[in-house]
């Protein structure tokens, strides 16, 4: 069996209660165990943020909540346990309410593996068939596994002496358009962040509708992706991975495909990182359009629709007008 | 497996190639940035490796785990001409690789010459994994050194003369010589910099 311990706590916001209360072992078999175990074991598909423990703030290769979680790995006990409910409580307020901490840690093979799980509270109603007719009953403080605002992370490595630097982690919070993201777990309790940085996935993403744009042999597929980085161009800083870009701009299957294989390592599709908007428009400053006359017209890429009124002409042909004061003239070598 | 056979088969299988990716990914995200006079990353090489695997601090072996605890295994280095550049390209470069460690090395005492650079520990990218490579093969991490011309040189001959394998201690007399030559490149990266700030706004 992979599951070896597993540890609970109920964890209030900050400013209840002086310090965080004891919690108690989970046995590791009945129906508990057995929802617990599905977390455990869907972990690793769960969880589909790549984060990674920010070091210290003077550089130093620390990290507190990591030591927390090495310590707990090493012995996983009540008290090991407790330190780590209580940096959680010491960054929960009253916006993320009371929650229910789960602490599985277990062996795959060489690896030692811990699942960091927690279940918010809510109100439910309790409805049991009797024979003449339902027993309903309210019930005030229910932990679920909200689709709405469960949060796990999930580490796992062979070495307890260098390892455990990066995991991975699940916000339901984060991951709603309809929610403000929320800090709370990712950066506040576990001290990480995404371990794609702003800047290097955002590159990947420019380089990638770049190559595109200027590779692909399927027109649509090169329009498509024009599209959509000229609408980028006025996005704003939000979490998002080149997969999730695809969909966000809804592009097809085909031009999906095409931007994948412009990756170096088509995992990397899936991996979040904040938009950075200026390495966005460094990658993609200037949008061109050749005309089978000869012309070639360019204009900042996040402007081009407005700089050139567009009409089209049928059979293919399209007018483009532009109107302003000439500022400058180039005569340019061929690349 | 021995842990001369585990690194053997990494360095051929992944720190060679990966290496070769790194410095070619550097050399990417630094295209067009001025004065920077050579990029380089390696694998460390099997023996050394193993030298350092067997270190030992205080008696006991200083890793437990080298596999996982020597970080370096893949290297890299960016050269630049003035000390100004250095600050200038670690801003540059750090946006595009998560973070565990920076520091600044510096001689343990104001008063003396020796080691001076810019030491960040990185989480390899994603980008330049191979997907067909194990999982236990690969290292998490790389060291990144961003130095000076006068930085390198200096340390390059401070090795070759003082740390190779099976070298005689040097003298005091020659340790001071040594240091007697870290002053200088100290003095002429300060002197270089200085100059370049002045010069730099004329040829603007």
């Amino acid at each position: 069996m992979a599951i070896t311990h597993i540890h609970t706590f109920l964890v209030y916001p900050r400013n209840i209660g002086d310090s965080q209360s004891g919690g108690t072992t989970v046995p590791l078999e009945g129906k508990l165990f057995g929802l617990l175990q599905e977390v455990y074991e869907r972990s690793e598909i769960e969880c589909d943020i790549d984060i990674a423990f920010n070091p210290s703030g003077d550089g130093v290769q620390q990290n507190a909540v990591r030591d927390l979680v090495l310590n707990y790995l090493a012995d996983p006990n009540l008290d090991s346990g407790l330190a780590i409910a209580s940096a959680l409580k010491a960054v929960t307020t009253n916006r993320s309410k009371v929650g229910m901490l789960f602490l599985i840690a277990g062996k795959e093979n060489n690896d030692h593996k811990v699942v960091v799980s927690r279940f918010p509270a809510d109100s439910g109603i309790l409805a049991e068939e009797a024979e003449r007719g339902l027993n309903v009953e309210f019930l005030e403080r229910v932990f679920m596994k909200s689709e709405h605002s469960y949060k796990a992370a999930t580490f796992r490595g062979p070495s307890l002496a260098a390892g455990f630097w990066h995991g991975r982690a699940i916000d339901r919070q984060m991951s709603s358009p309809l929610v403000p993201a929320s800090d709370y777990w990712v950066k506040g309790f576990l001290s990480s962040d995404f371990k794609t940085t702003s800047a290097q996935g955002t590159r990947r993403l420019g380089e990638a509708l770049r190559k595109v744009s200027q590779t692909n042999a399927d027109q649509g597929i090169r329009r498509e992706i024009i599209a959509a980085a000229t609408l980028a161009s006025n996005m704003v800083a939000e979490d998002i991975s080149i997969d999730e870009f695809a969909r966000r701009f809804n592009l097809t299957d085909p031009a999906t495909n095409a931007i994948r294989s412009q990756l170096r390592n088509p995992e990397t599709a899936r991996e979040r990182f904040r938009f950075a908007p200026d390495e966005f428009s460094r990658q993609i400053a200037f949008r061109s359009v050749e005309l089978e006359s000869g012309a070639v017209l360019t204009a900042q890429a996040g402007d081009f629709d407005r700089v050139f009124q567009q009409e089209a002409l049928g059979d293919g042909r399209v007018r483009f007008s532009t109107t302003g004061v000439p500022v400058g003239e180039k005569l340019r070598k061929a690349s | 497996m021995a842990l001369a056979d585990e690194y053997t088969e990494r360095h051929e299988k992944v720190l060679v190639p990966l290496a070769l990716s790194l410095e070619e990914h550097i050399r990417d995200l630094l295209s067009g940035v001025e004065r920077v006079d050579r990029i380089g990353a390696r694998a460390k090489s099997v023996p050394r490796f193993l030298a350092k695997a067997e270190k030992l601090d205080e008696g006991k072996p200083k890793y437990a785990d080298p596999l996982h605890q020597i970080q370096d295994q893949i290297g890299a280095r960016i050269i630049c001409f003035y000390l100004d550049d250095v600050d200038l390209i670690s801003q540059h470069v750090s946006q595009y690789f998560k973070v565990v460690e920076e520091r600044r090395v510096l001689p343990e005492n104001d008063s003396e010459f020796g080691y001076f650079g810019k030491h960040y520990v990185k989480f390899i990218p994603t980008d330049i994994i191979n997907p067909k490579w194990e999982e236990r093969l690969i290292p998490q991490f790389f060291e990144l050194q961003i130095k000076t011309l006068f930085q390198h040189a200096w340390s390059e001959a401070d090795h070759d003369l003082g740390y190779k394998p099976g070298l005689v201690e040097l003298t005091s007399d020659q340790k001071r010589r040594v240091a007697f030559t870290a002053a200088q490149a100290w003095g002429a990266d300060r002197l270089f910099n200085e100059l370049f700030r002045e010069r730099a706004p004329a040829n603007r």
